[in-house]
């Protein structure tokens, strides 16, 4: 337990001061939420989703959708300067711009439609570079133990201990500001949340009686890690997943604030910031609170979504 | 003993590992003579070639890279952090740290102390009225200050306080008395504390929940024990855990988070000055505060550990 | 620490870098610089871009007052809102300045001074000449300026009994000492060297009189002396400053305020002189704060956080000019702001692809939603009310046809060669012109008018990358020809002859004050004709000639005319007061900064 590890509740990395929590304790029990609702309140109406997941799971489809389709639904031209003569922008909220107009006219729908594309994509290379290398290297770490567990868990304090934030700037300032660097660079601090979770849930299996049986019938490693570690380990990974993608959004968002964030074309982070300045906040404030909200909702959706997922698969574990 | 010997290795070699990665990229990605000496780097006339020899002398430029973070490592362990190059003059970067040090640190322990203060009675309450509406209402409440960026409740908060209803001053001003900065700061912590916070409010209570569920506290209720005194005195110190854990991993947390925040509120800090120091390739600047950062967050992690030895008679025997 | 040994390779490095940013008048980039509507650079950030009053111009760039000696002058410095009143002064208070950025240093002879450091020198320094509200010189700290016949050598006599702050004498040898630390520095040296001989360029005549020897004769010279080369600082000062650059931060000079504080970034405070050789001062003390962000800045304002401001946000200054309880001192008669051709480099060495992209600019785009209807469209670098005026040259712009066709006749000659800067890149790509637009940043209204500039020109033929840097880097880029567009803020001196070095030919070299890189023979020799006449209808012809040929160059694509706000709370008095030794009246404000001898605060 305590082998020099930073032990203890999981957080996925904290890029923008926002910690989404995962519940671990050095002995890799989880305490989530919805187990201690399990144990508050027996252990039977917790097998559902519940609602709020699936409100949460349609408001992503509905993000997801328009980002990935946006270049061929009926969005206008996010750059394009729709200027009225007569009438100075921006303009607020209309028929014509259901979302209003920022202060070049440009229309704030489609800016955040298109903006999602680019968070999206941060969040998802984020949290696949999270879970493929991540989780590899904590199964590794957890399932060996020894000399892999102490070179890799080291590897991950390195990354944990290092300000996320500050990291992500170094890099994108040092390098350039593109969607790949960004998305790479949010994908690397991804890595030792992700494979802390991974590890711990491997050796709180490893021990298991079925693994146990498997080794004795003579099964080989990669084959128990495959076929018994590997579905069990996903499952707790997969909701950090969508808690990752929550934070990588909000990094991007930060990064933006920095004056760091992809150099052409909106972001949810770039759209907010031509915001917000109080003067903007006073006479038109949809400019950034309406991509404040988008981003809000898809966030509290992530992490809802996430908490819900890992609460549904705990309780099963529990009732193992 | 042997466990401790063994904790302080790992820090040690952390801050090795996080100080070679770090002097690595900056060298590596940016240019160290065009970042001392400007244009002239590149130039071919007989006397800027003097100045050119004279800048590789002073910062071993000519060294390879091994050769130059060992230098670089043995200057900073007594105490010498270089001098910043962006500056007119290179006063030493330790002028700099002095100077912004104290002003992250007083909005980090206004923000901790907040957070603290808002989560654990809010956690207490949470967690003895349980699943009752109130609960609910709570577990929303956190959800949404948990999913809110950064940036976005900072903007935010700055816009309602500060400008529509007066309540909290616009700019912090470095040339104010203490209590003055202080207040200047607590807006701006409030943006940092929210948040973190809620993290801890629901971590607290989940435990809490757990806790209560224990046999102990059903005999103490049933000897008569009354429900505050089972809260503050049986369930709260063996719920402290997860809370005590993420309070000291948050420290790298919130000094991202505080980069932001100190942008928003222009508040000269750490922070800004880290940010200002990437942008203009300040090495010296930008190594001495991710090595202080990085030493803070192990030095507070190793007092973590400390404290759950204190917290949890278990742990002190491992 | 180990400043001495590498003392002269940072200065180079570092001075190089920060006195570009008084040279350039790039524009700034402030961080968090979220007011949208904003002059280009008035990204009110560190505008380090304050050329105009890049004193490394000789002549002093004062792009101030009324247009010279314009009879039917419309009023270009708007001091309607100014308070007068005839009670007297009184004594005490702190004026509370917010400035656009902080400065890296506040040393006239070594630091690169934007509108901010200039204004913070106002306090401390005296200049050796000053303007009139009309645009004539007059005698400030000197006592007289003698020219001979044929203006190329002027005796200066300097006012007896004046100390600096530090009690050292000012002299005619304070005055040399002054004139050879400017020119030996790296960055401001370049502004002074083309202009005198090497040997000789000034003589002392006795304790109090001193000669400069022009390498050319100017008519204008004493104008070059009212602006940064023309503040007098304590030649201790200045040697103990050349030894320990830290001393940057602690100016000594002979003006109404002594330096007390400085907190970089946050509050630089002077304290009055109660010895001042000027007579009166009237104010305690000023506190000088840089504001990065203008919203802010006006929000401070307007809470009565800060007593005055400097902005030229078009928005704030629309704001200012709407409240009844602030006074707006406003002046459009400065700088312009403008897209700069690098045309040195492919592919804009060649003029059908500067003009494409001139044709291609949405100009009326950038002035509704930058300019606001505040700042005013620019075709040239004189506003309609000068004299110098050219009615007939147009800005080009607006016209993608045009562009269109000019970029297909380049593409089709020289469409393999190689554009430097973006690496291994051809000039053209399937038809269309790849080129970098660079800016100094972070900052959201640069960001907002490149976005509304590419949005233009990729429709146009062109393909843009972005080039986003900090500030120093960004000045210096430019300065050694390393781009091939940036948007940039210049021009607007008092007297037109002090913007001579951002276009003649012997400024160009491997630092460049010409930053666009264009030698004209016969441009410069107008120039220097120009500055040589006293007749007045020689130099507007020679001038209007001057625009035309920099319209027909396609170096510069005009914005607008920058308008800049001096704001100052209900309670101030006395801002427009100031008088030299003479009893005569000198300009206000030039180029957003104002003087504080005349401050008061109501009583």
């Amino acid at each position: 337990m305590s082998d020099g590890n930073i032990h203890g509740a999981e957080t996925a990395v904290d890029a923008a001061g926002i910690t989404a929590t995962g519940g671990d304790d050095p002995n890799g029990v989880s305490t989530s939420d919805a187990t201690a609702q399990a144990n508050a309140d027996g252990a039977s109406s917790k097998r559902r989703l519940g609602l709020g997941f699936w409100i949460a799971a349609g408001w992503l489809f509905i993000v997801f959708f328009a980002a990935v389709f946006a270049p061929w639904l009926p969005f206008k031209d996010p750059e394009k300067n729709f200027i009225v003569s007569g009438e100075r922008p921006p303009y607020a909220p209309s028929a014509t711009h259901l979302f209003g107009t920022d202060q070049d006219a440009r229309d704030l729908l489609a800016r955040t439609v298109f903006g999602a594309r680019v968070s999206l994509t941060v969040g998802l290379v984020a949290i696949g570079m999270g879970m493929l290398f991540g989780g590899f290297m904590g199964i590794i770490a957890g399932y060996f133990r020894g000399w892999w567990d102490r070179v890799i868990s080291f590897v991950f304090i390195i990354f944990l201990s290092f300000p996320a934030l500050v990291l992500a700037i170094l890099i994108t300032a040092l390098l350039e500001r593109s969607l790949r660097t960004i998305s790479i660079t949010l994908g690397l601090l991804s890595i030792a949340p992700v494979g802390r979770v991974a590890r711990a849930t491997t050796i709180s299996f490893a021990d298991r009686e079925f693994v146990l049986a498997a080794r004795t019938l003579g099964a080989k490693n990669a084959r128990i890690i495959i076929r018994e570690l590997l579905p069990n380990v996903l499952i707790p990974m997969s909701a950090l997943a969508l808690l990752g993608m929550a934070v990588a959004v909000v990094a991007e968002g930060g990064l933006a604030f920095l004056g760091l964030s992809v150099e052409k074309g909106p972001t949810w982070g770039k759209v907010i910031l031509t915001g917000a300045g109080s003067r903007d906040l006073q006479k038109a404030p949809w400019i950034a609170i309406i991509p404040i909200i988008v981003l809000f909702l898809t966030v509290l959706a992530l992490n809802f979504a996430g908490d819900r997922i890992r609460a549904y698969f705990d309780v099963r574990e529990t009732a193992l | 003993m042997r466990y401790w010997l063994q904790r302080l290795g790992v820090a040690v070699a952390l801050l090795l590992a996080v100080s070679a990665l770090t002097f690595g990229a900056m060298n590596l990605l940016g240019d160290p003579l065009f970042n001392i000496l400007g244009p002239t780097s590149a130039s071919t006339l007989p006397e800027d070639l003097e100045l050119i020899e004279a800048a590789k002398a002073e910062y071993n430029l000519d060294d390879p890279l091994p050769v130059r973070y060992v230098k670089w490592g043995s200057a900073f362990v007594t105490g010498d952090f270089g001098v910043q190059f962006s500056v007119d003059g290179q006063p030493p970067v330790s002028d700099l740290i002095k100077e912004r040090l104290p002003r992250t640190l007083m909005l980090l322990i206004i923000a901790q102390t907040m957070a603290v203060l808002i989560a654990v009675p809010w956690a207490l309450f949470a967690a003895s009225r349980a699943d009752k509406a109130v609960d609910k209402v709570s577990t929303v409440t956190s959800f949404l200050f948990i999913a809110i960026p950064n940036f976005g409740l900072a903007v935010i908060l700055k816009y309602l306080f500060s400008l529509k209803w007066s309540f909290f001053p616009l700019i912090f001003n470095a040339a104010d008395p203490f209590w003055t900065r202080v207040w200047q700061l607590v807006l701006p912590a409030m943006a940092l504390a929210l948040p973190v916070g809620s993290v801890y409010q629901r971590l607290l209570r989940t435990d809490l929940i757990t806790t209560l569920q224990e046999d102990y506290i059903l005999t103490a209720r049933s000897k008569g024990v009354s429900k505050r005194n089972v809260l503050f005195k049986h369930a709260l110190r063996p719920s402290l855990f997860s809370f005590v854990t993420i309070f000291g991993i948050n420290t790298g947390a919130l000094l991202g988070g505080s980069l932001i925040v100190e942008q928003i509120f222009i508040i000269p800090g750490l922070g800004s000055a880290i940010v200002e120091a990437i942008l203009r390739e300040d090495f010296p600047v930008v190594l001495a505060i991710v090595m202080i950062v990085t030493a803070a967050f192990v030095v507070i992690n190793i007092l973590v550990d400390l404290l759950y030895s204190l917290i949890d008679p278990r742990v002190r025997s491992a | 620490m180990r400043k001495r040994s590498n003392r002269s390779a940072k200065k180079l490095g570092t001075a190089a870098i920060l006195s570009f940013s008084l040279v350039a008048g790039a524009c700034g980039g402030g961080s968090s610089d979220s007011t949208p509507d904003d002059t280009p650079d008035a990204a009110e950030a560190p505008d380090a871009t304050e050329a105009p009053d890049a004193e490394p111009a000789e002549p002093a760039e004062e792009p101030d007052a009324a247009p010279a000696n314009t009879a039917d002058a419309a009023i270009v410095i708007d001091e309607s809102d100014v308070v007068e009143e005839d009670s007297s002064p009184v004594f005490g208070g702190t004026l509370r300045y917010g400035l656009e950025a902080d400065v890296n240093g506040i040393n006239p002879a070594t630091s690169s001074l934007s509108s901010p450091g200039l204004m913070m020198s106002n306090a401390v320094f005296d200049t050796l000449a000053a303007f009139t509200p009309d645009g004539q010189w007059v005698p400030y700290l000197a006592e007289s300026f003698t020219p001979n016949d044929d203006f190329s050598q002027w005796t200066v006599k300097i006012r007896e009994g004046i100390s600096f702050h530090d009690g050292t004498p000012l002299n005619a040898e304070a005055l040399q000492i002054n004139f050879e630390t400017q020119r030996a520095d790296p960055l401001v040296g370049l502004a002074v060297k083309p202009f005198f001989p090497e040997e000789g360029a000034t003589e002392l005549l006795d304790d109090l009189t001193i000669v400069y020897n022009l390498a050319e004769s100017n008519v204008y010279f004493p104008g070059t002396v009212s602006g940064q080369l023309g503040m007098i600082a304590s030649p201790t000062w200045l040697a103990a400053a050349l030894e320990d650059p830290n001393l940057n931060q602690a100016p000594v000079g002979t003006g109404p305020f002594v330096f007390e504080s400085r907190s970089q970034d946050s509050t630089t405070k002077f304290v009055r002189n109660d010895d001042w050789w000027g007579g009166d001062v009237y104010l305690d003390a000023i506190e000088f704060i840089p504001v990065t962000d203008p919203d802010t800045r006006n929000d401070l304002l307007l809470n009565g956080d800060l007593d005055a401001l400097q902005t030229t946000n078009a928005a704030s200054v629309g704001d200012l000019q709407a409240e009844d309880g602030i006074q707006n001192i406003i002046d459009e008669n400065g700088e312009e702001s403008f897209g700069m051709i690098n045309s040195a480099a492919p592919p804009f060495d060649d003029i059908r692809a500067r003009e494409a992209l001139a044709q291609a600019t949405p100009l009326q785009n950038y002035r509704d939603l930058i300019g606001l209807g505040i700042s005013r469209g620019a075709d040239q670098s004189f506003v309609p009310e000068s004299k110098y005026y050219n009615p007939d040259v147009v800005q080009q712009g607006d016209n993608p046809e045009r562009a269109l066709e000019l970029v297909a006749e380049y593409c089709a000659e020289k469409g393999s060669e190689i554009n430097t800067v973006l690496g291994e890149t051809t000039t053209c790509t399937d038809g269309k012109i790849n080129f970098e637009l660079q800016w100094s940043g972070p900052s959201v209204v640069q960001t907002r008018i490149a976005d509304i500039l590419n949005e233009g020109w990729k429709n146009a033929g062109f393909n843009v990358t972005y080039d986003e840097k900090p500030q120093d880097e960004h000045i210096l880029e430019t300065a050694i020809g390393f781009y091939n567009v940036v948007t940039w803020r210049q021009f607007g001196a008092t007297d037109p002859s002090s913007d001579n070095v951002w276009l003649l030919c012997r400024t160009i070299g491997g630092i460049s004050l010409n930053w666009p890189r264009l030698c004209d023979e016969s441009r410069d020799a107008l120039l220097l004709e120009a500055q040589a006449s006293q007749d007045d209808a020689t130099r507007v012809a020679l001038y209007q000639e001057l625009q035309q040929k920099i319209n027909d160059d396609f170096i510069y694509i005009f914005f607008t005319h920058t308008t800049w706000d001096n704001a100052f709370g209900e309670n101030v008095r006395g801002v427009c007061d100031r008088l030299t030794p003479d009893g005569e009246t000198t300009q206000c404000a030039t180029s957003g900064r104002t003087w504080f001898n005349s401050v008061y605060f109501a009583a």
